[in-house]
């Protein structure tokens, strides 16, 4: 714990957003990602998000895996197998946008709260100064 | 010589709302959270009420409490913009408090140096 | 009475700070001469410098829980020491006009 908590418990919640939205934006990065039939395609990374073990905060509880790809029939893709079907990931890009957009937000709002932290403290830093 | 009921009262409440202020950290870091609820801390009722009867200032602690407001879907019952709010309004009362102080303290700067 | 230590623990609510001194008995009581009023004061004032010094020292080791307790601290000390600065050269400069009025 820093000197100055407010900060640091801020400071888990920024990294555990920045983390997820990592994760997302690998995942939309990766949403057309084709391999072979016989290969693992992309899943999807979800960031679980659990209370800091000693209470300050917030930390990543762990990540779970989406589904596994889905096959489609391209027999002119590159990666086909020898009846034609390819793999993609299985990823709802609606879905990761929903998800983007509560990171960025969760993000924001706890930097936001680093700054405000940053303020009262250096007022109180100021206090009795003549 | 720094002991009067006003000092008293405002460093009580400062130790509150930096509590307050810890909270709050502590709620916006956990906005995602599956089953987190939200934790507030009390003080301004319990302070009011021993001044009211005469008590020290010093017998009110601060106490953090989990809040029962209604849940979402995943359990986390954090509220985003009034936290907010709360960490606009509780910066501006710690400092406001600090400003208090630091008037008492100009005040007997000038009786000293009137001296 | 020692002066109160700041309890090192983050994650419990941070009692507020007592008073160094009882608040009654701050005004002249029955029979309470300057001698003792003064030694007192001066007691009170090591006090305020103890407890200054041991935030100071858990604002430096990253152990202060809140900021505001070593600035009102160490604030407080150094008033107290302008004051009692100020009562002595009062009290000198009295001796002085009093020895003056003598000769």
């Amino acid at each position: 714990m820093t000197l100055f908590s407010a900060i640091g418990i801020a400071g888990t919640g920024v990294t555990v957003h920045r983390k997820w939205l990592d994760a997302v934006s690998d995942n939309i990065a990766n949403i057309n990602n084709a391999s072979r039939t016989n290969a693992e395609a992309f899943r999807a990374r979800y960031v679980i998000a659990q209370e800091a073990l000693d209470g300050n905060g917030a930390q990543v509880g762990g990540i779970v895996l989406g589904p596994q790809g889905r096959i489609v029939y391209e027999p002119d893709h590159p990666l086909a197998d020898a009846q034609g079907y390819v793999q993609y990931p299985n990823i709802d890009l609606a879905g990761q946008m929903t998800q983007l957009i509560m990171a960025q937000r969760g993000y924001q709002a706890n930097l936001a709260v680093v700054d405000r932290a940053r303020d009262a403290y250096l007022a109180a830093i100021q206090l009795g100064r003549s | 010589m720094f002991d009067d009921v006003a000092s008293a009262a405002i460093r009580v409440a400062l130790d509150g709302l930096a509590m307050r202020q810890r909270a709050i950290a502590k709620n916006i870091a956990n906005i995602d959270t599956p089953g987190y609820r939200a934790r507030k801390v009390l003080f301004e009722a319990a302070l009011a009420q021993a001044i009211a009867d005469g008590r020290s200032p010093y017998t009110v602690r601060p106490v953090e409490a989990r809040s029962l407001e209604p849940t979402r879907l995943n359990g986390n019952n954090v509220n985003l913009d009034q936290e907010i709010l709360s960490n606009i309004d509780t910066g501006l009362r710690y400092q406001l408090a600090l400003r208090a102080l630091d008037s008492r303290y100009d005040t007997l700067r000038s009786v000293i140096r009137g001296q | 009475m020692p002066a109160p230590i700041e309890p090192i623990s983050p994650l419990l609510p941070t009692p507020p700070t007592p008073p160094t001194l009882e608040a009654p008995a701050r005004t002249a009581g029955s029979g309470e001469d300057f001698a003792s009023m003064l030694a007192r004061g001066l007691q009170e004032l090591q006090n305020l410098q103890d407890r200054a010094n041991d935030l100071a020292v858990q604002a430096a080791t990253g152990t202060l829980t809140d900021v505001h307790h070593y600035t009102i601290a160490a604030t407080e000390a150094g008033l107290a020491v302008q004051l009692a600065a100020a009562i002595r050269n009062r009290a000198i400069e009295a001796f002085q006009e009093i020895m003056r009025l003598q000769a």
